[in-house]
C-alpha cells in the first residue's frame, strides 16, 4: 500500500516535470544571444556590424515583445574564445562571432549552424607607438606584439606575417584582449598591437600610428563574422530562429543603405567608438559589401580557407568540415519575404562579383 | 597437562605476535595508501564522468586525452622550455621577495620605532591582492619581465616579512637577560640569541612564501606573457583546447607539490637542529 502511494507520487512528479519541460519547449521565456565583444556602456552595446544595428535599434526586442519573450544580449570581454565556453556550457541560444573562434569550436565538436553573415570583409590593423621605428610588417621581427589569440584577428595576422616570410614564433606575441592591448600600446608596454577599428581612437589622440591595414591587400586578408544558432535551440524552435533571422536581415538592409551612412555611424557611436573611427573603418568600402548577410561562394571559400589555415598552423588538430555547417534556408526565406533576393551582390570564391 | 597448557599459551602468544605485526604493517600501509585514495577517486570520477558524457568533453576532456597532450608537449620540447622559463621567473622573484622580506622583517622586529612608522602601512598595502596591482603596474612597468618579478616578489615578501618579524620577537627573554648579564653587545645578542630562536619561524615563512610565489606566477603569466606555464594555460583557453589547459594545470600542480614537499622536509630538519645559544 505504502509502495503504491510512493509510486503514485513519483508518477505525478514525473508528469509535472514533463509538463513543465513541454511548456518550455513551446516558448522560451528568453532568447540569449552571445556577443564576442566586450561591449561598452550600460546596458552594454557594440558597433561595426549589422548585428550591432539590430541590438541598438532593438529590432529583436520589438519582434518578440508581443510574445512576452525577453531578449538577452550577453557580452564577453574574452571575445570569441569566451563565447565558445558559454556555448559548450549551453548558456546561449545564438552567438555573434568571428570565423576563427567558431572554427575552433567546431573542431572541438560544438554543435552549431551558421545562419547568416553579419560584418564581412573587415580588415585587421597593426598599430605602433608614434615614434616607433617599425614601418612595415617585416620590422616586427623579434618585437613584442600584442595579439588577441583565438579571435578572427589572429588568422589574418598570421597570413599577413606569412606573406612577409614571418611567423608568430619570430615575434614575441603577448596575448592581450582589445582594451588591454590599447592600454599597453599607449604606455609603450608593447612594440605593436594587432587590433581592429579600436586603434583609430589612439591614432586620433596621437598615441599610435597605423602601419598596416589588411583589407587593402585583398579578400584573403579579411575576416568575417556571423550569427550562429545552437543546434538544441534550432531543433526546439525553428519558428523563432526564422523570426530572429528576419530581424537580422532587416538590420543588414538598413546598415547597407548608403543614405544611412551618417545615421549608421552616429548609431554605432553609442558603443563608445567615435564617428571618426567608423568613418576611417569604412572609408574605402561600400556599406553593402561590408554588411551583406549573404552566404555566397566567397563566404564558403573564406571559411574553408580559415579551417585549412587553422589546421596548417596547428590551431586545430582535426580538419573541420565546412559545407554542412551553413544553414542558409532561414536566410533565403527572409530574403524572399522581404524581396531582397538581388539586393546584395553575390561574389565568387575569388571575391569577383557574380552576375 | 601442564605441558600442553604451556605450549598452547606459546602458540597463542606467537599467534598474537604475528597478528600484532600484521596489524602494525596494515596500519602503516594504510597511512601510506590514505593520501592516494582521494586523488584516485577523483581520477576515477573524471574518467567515468567523461566516458558517460556527464560533462561535455569540450569543457573537461577525458584524462587519456590530457595525458596524450602532456606526452606530446614533453616530446616536442615545449613543456621543458615553458617550465624552465616559469621556474626561472619564480626563482628570481622569490629570491628578491625573500631577501627584502628578511631585511624588512628584521628591521621591524628589532626596532619598535620603525614598526610604529611602517607596520600599519605595510599591513594596509598587504591587503591588496596581486591582481589588484596588475592594471597599475601594467602601465608603470609594461608587460615585460620586471612586471612578473615585481608581482612574484611582492607575493613572497609578505609572508617572509611577517614571519621574520614574529621570529625576532620570539627570542626568549630569559636567554636575552643572561646574554645581557654576560655583557653581549647588541650585535652579538642578535646573532647568538635572536636569530637562532627565529630560525624555525623563518623557515615556515619561507615555505609559505614559495607557495604564494608559485601561485602568483601562474596569475601573472595568465595575464601577460608570451611563454611559461601560465601562458600555456591561456593559449589552451584561447584556442579552445581544454586538454592543453588541463595538462598545464597538472604540471603546475606537480611542481608546486614537489617543491613544497622538499621545503617541508627542509623546514622539519631546521626545526630539529638546535641553534647555538640553546646548546650551551
Amino acid at each position: 500500500m505504502r509502495y503504491f502511494k510512493l509510486l503514485k507520487s513519483l508518477a505525478v512528479f514525473a508528469a509535472l516535470i514533463t509538463a513543465t519541460l513541454h511548456a518550455y519547449a513551446d516558448k522560451p521565456s528568453v532568447i540569449r544571444i552571445g556577443v564576442a565583444q566586450q561591449g561598452a556602456g550600460d546596458p552594454p552595446t557594440f558597433g561595426g556590424s549589422p548585428a550591432a544595428t539590430v541590438q541598438l535599434q532593438q529590432l529583436l526586442e520589438k519582434e518578440f515583445a508581443a510574445d512576452g519573450i525577453k531578449v538577452q544580449w550577453l557580452f564577453f570581454k574574452g571575445a570569441g574564445p569566451a563565447v565558445n565556453e558559454a556555448i559548450a556550457d549551453k548558456s546561449l541560444d545564438f552567438a555573434f562571432q568571428g570565423d576563427l573562434p567558431s572554427v575552433l569550436a567546431r573542431a572541438n565538436g560544438l554543435k552549431t549552424h551558421i545562419l547568416l553573415e553579419s560584418g564581412v570583409r573587415a580588415g585587421i590593423k597593426i598599430a605602433v607607438p608614434p615614434d616607433s621605428d617599425v614601418h612595415t610588417i617585416k620590422d616586427l621581427k623579434g618585437r613584442r606584439v600584442a595579439m588577441f589569440r583565438g579571435t578572427n584577428l589572429q588568422l589574418v595576422a598570421d597570413n599577413a606575417l606569412a606573406a612577409n616570410q614571418l611567423d608568430e614564433r619570430e615575434l614575441r606575441v603577448i596575448n592581450l584582449d582589445t582594451s588591454s592591448a590599447l592600454a599597453a600600446l599607449a604606455s609603450k608596454g608593447v612594440d605593436a598591437s594587432v587590433n581592429d577599428y579600436h586603434v583609430y581612437k589612439l591614432r586620433d589622440q596621437g598615441l599610435a600610428r597605423v602601419v598596416y591595414e589588411s583589407q587593402s591587400d585583398g579578400p584573403q586578408f579579411t575576416r568575417q563574422s556571423h550569427l550562429l544558432v545552437l543546434d538544441d535551440f534550432e531543433h526546439a524552435h525553428p519558428d523563432l530562429v526564422q523570426r530572429v533571422v528576419n530581424a537580422f536581415v532587416k538590420g543588414a538592409l538598413w546598415s547597407s543603405d548608403e543614405n544611412n551612412r551618417d545615421a549608421l555611424f552616429k548609431l554605432w557611436e553609442k558603443s563608445g567608438v567615435s564617428y571618426a573611427s567608423w568613418q576611417s573603418e569604412f572609408a574605402h568600402q561600400t556599406l553593402k559589401d561590408r554588411n551583406s548577410p549573404l552566404i555566397d561562394p566567397f563566404i564558403v571559400a573564406r571559411y574553408k580557407a580559415v579551417a585549412q589555415d587553422a589546421l596548417k598552423l596547428k590551431l586545430i588538430r582535426q580538419p573541420v568540415e565546412v559545407d554542412t555547417w551553413f544553414e542558409p534556408s532561414y536566410l533565403d526565406n527572409a530574403l524572399r519575404a522581404q524581396k531582397l533576393d538581388h539586393y546584395w551582390t553575390r561574389y565568387d570564391a575569388a571575391g569577383k562579383p557574380l552576375s | 597437562m601442564s605441558d600442553t597448557a604451556i605450549s598452547l599459551a606459546a602458540t597463542a602468544s606467537g599467534n598474537s605476535c604475528a597478528r600484532r605485526i600484521a596489524r602494525a604493517w596494515l596500519r602503516s600501509a594504510a597511512w601510506h595508501v590514505a593520501p592516494w585514495l582521494l586523488p584516485t577517486l577523483l581520477l576515477a570520477l573524471w574518467t567515468i564522468g567523461s566516458e558517460r558524457g556527464w560533462i561535455a568533453p569540450q569543457i573537461l576532456p577525458p584524462p587519456a586525452r590530457v595525458y596524450d597532450t602532456l606526452v606530446e608537449l614533453a616530446r616536442s620540447g615545449d613543456l621543458a622550455s615553458h617550465t624552465l622559463i616559469s621556474v626561472q621567473r619564480v626563482l628570481v622573484g622569490f629570491g628578491i621577495g625573500t631577501l627584502c622580506g628578511f631585511a624588512l622583517g628584521a628591521g621591524l622586529g628589532l626596532s619598535r620605532t620603525l614598526e610604529a612608522y611602517v607596520l600599519p602601512s605595510f599591513n594596509a598595502v598587504v591587503q591588496i591582492p596581486v591582481l589588484g596591482w596588475l592594471p597599475f603596474l601594467l602601465l608603470l612597468v609594461g608587460v615585460g619581465e620586471p612586471l612578473k618579478y615585481i608581482l612574484i616578489a611582492h607575493a613572497a615578501l609578505v609572508p617572509v616579512t611577517l614571519s621574520t618579524l614574529q621570529g625576532f620577537r620570539q627570542a626568549p627573554a630569559t636567554l636575552d637577560e643572561v646574554a645581557r648579564g654576560y655583557g653581549y653587545s647588541r650585535w652579538q645578542r642578535i646573532v647568538h640569541v635572536v636569530l637562532p630562536a627565529a630560525v624555525p619561524t623563518l623557515a615556515t615563512g619561507v615555505r609559505l612564501a614559495f607557495t604564494k610565489a608559485w601561485l602568483a606566477l601562474v596569475v601573472v603569466e595568465l595575464v601577460a606573457s608570451s611563454e611559461g606555464l601560465g601562458y600555456l594555460i591561456v593559449n589552451g583557453r584561447q584556442l579552445f583546447q581544454l586538454d592543453l589547459v588541463m595538462a598545464a594545470v597538472v604540471v603546475v600542480g606537480a611542481i608546486g607539490f614537489v617543491v613544497n614537499h622538499l621545503l617541508d622536509s627542509l623546514e622539519a630538519r631546521l626545526r630539529r637542529g638546535r641553534p647555538s645559544a640553546f646548546r650551551e
